[in-house]
């Protein structure tokens, strides 16, 4: 601990008088609160960037690998390829793709 | 009856409550606002560091064992927020001098002893006798806890608060006799 002679006593009170007053507590709550509230706008917009970019990419090539998938003839994998175009394939996993983004960027690290 | 800071803290950590939160941050505002500004002796980058330290102590409420005060770990992180902005700014020391060279004039000097001003007295530390004292003497921190904060071995510590202690007094003499 520090020593506790009258100088100790004075210069607590000297650091105690310097600290900013109750007056502007309120002010500085709020801004703390604000900054709590969305502190993760910067990695939503990176990440946010990164995923876009990421799905537009993997979404050009969807179309042509579900082109070159042999469908089964029977089966439900069938039923699907039956009303499922690549074209309707490639535009799901997109959408799956997409809504895992926007599930996880919400949620904090 | 007002709940005390370690069972806001266990709210927090059970709720995530931003309100409980808040009441921390209402409680210890000046205290950090005030350490902040005599590390940095900038008024607008300590309120900025304010923020973040508080921000950081929210995201690292589960880490809070509850063996010492939460006040002394809030000071320990608000050491660390101010350490990782200095760092920011290149090299610690460069950071320190540049700190030095931003000396917020504008504030109004506050008094000790009706006189003297105490950044300008802390101005005449130097920056780890500064960082002792302020975390002893604004914080209240033990030496054994300023130690654990800042990494300094015990004694150097102890050595850093009593030099730094002696010229603070010697300031405030001196600047009392001129007067």
């Amino acid at each position: 601990m520090t020593m506790n002679d009258a100088f100790d006593e004075r210069l607590r009170a000297a650091f105690q008088a310097a600290q900013p007053g109750e007056d502007q507590a309120d002010a500085f709550v709020k801004k703390v609160k604000a900054k709590m509230s969305s502190p993760m706008k910067k990695r939503v917009v990176i990440l946010g960037g990164a995923g876009s970019t990421g799905s537009a990419i993997a979404g050009t090539q969807l179309e042509s690998i579900f082109n070159a998938v042999q469908l089964p003839t029977e089966g439900w994998m069938a039923s699907i390829a039956t009303f499922a175009s690549p074209e309707v394939m490639a535009t799901s996993v997109l959408a799956l793709m997409i809504g895992g983004f926007a599930f996880i960027l919400p949620k904090r690290i | 009856m007002q709940a005390s800071d370690e069972e806001l803290v266990a709210l927090v950590v059970a709720t995530q409550d931003n309100n409980a939160f808040g009441e921390l941050v209402r409680r210890h505002q000046g205290l950090i606002r005030g350490m902040m500004a005599r590390m940095s002796r900038n008024r607008a980058l300590a309120e900025d560091l304010a923020q973040d330290a508080f921000i950081r102590a929210f995201q690292k409420i589960g880490s809070f064992s509850g063996t010492g005060s939460f006040k002394s770990w809030l000071c320990k992180i608000a050491y660390n927020e101010f350490l990782m902005a200095a760092r920011k700014r290149k090299a610690t020391d460069k950071a320190m001098e540049k700190f030095k060279g931003e000396v917020d004039d504008t504030e109004m000097p506050r008094d000790m002893g009706n006189v003297v001003d105490l950044d300008r007295a802390l101005a005449t530390l130097k920056d780890d006798e500064r960082t002792a004292v302020v975390l002893c003497y604004s914080c209240g921190m033990s030496h054994s806890e300023a130690a654990e904060a800042t990494g300094m071995p015990l004694g150097t510590v102890k050595s850093h608060v009593n030099r730094g202690r002696e010229k603070l007094k010697a300031f405030f003499e001196t600047a009392e006799a001129v007067a």
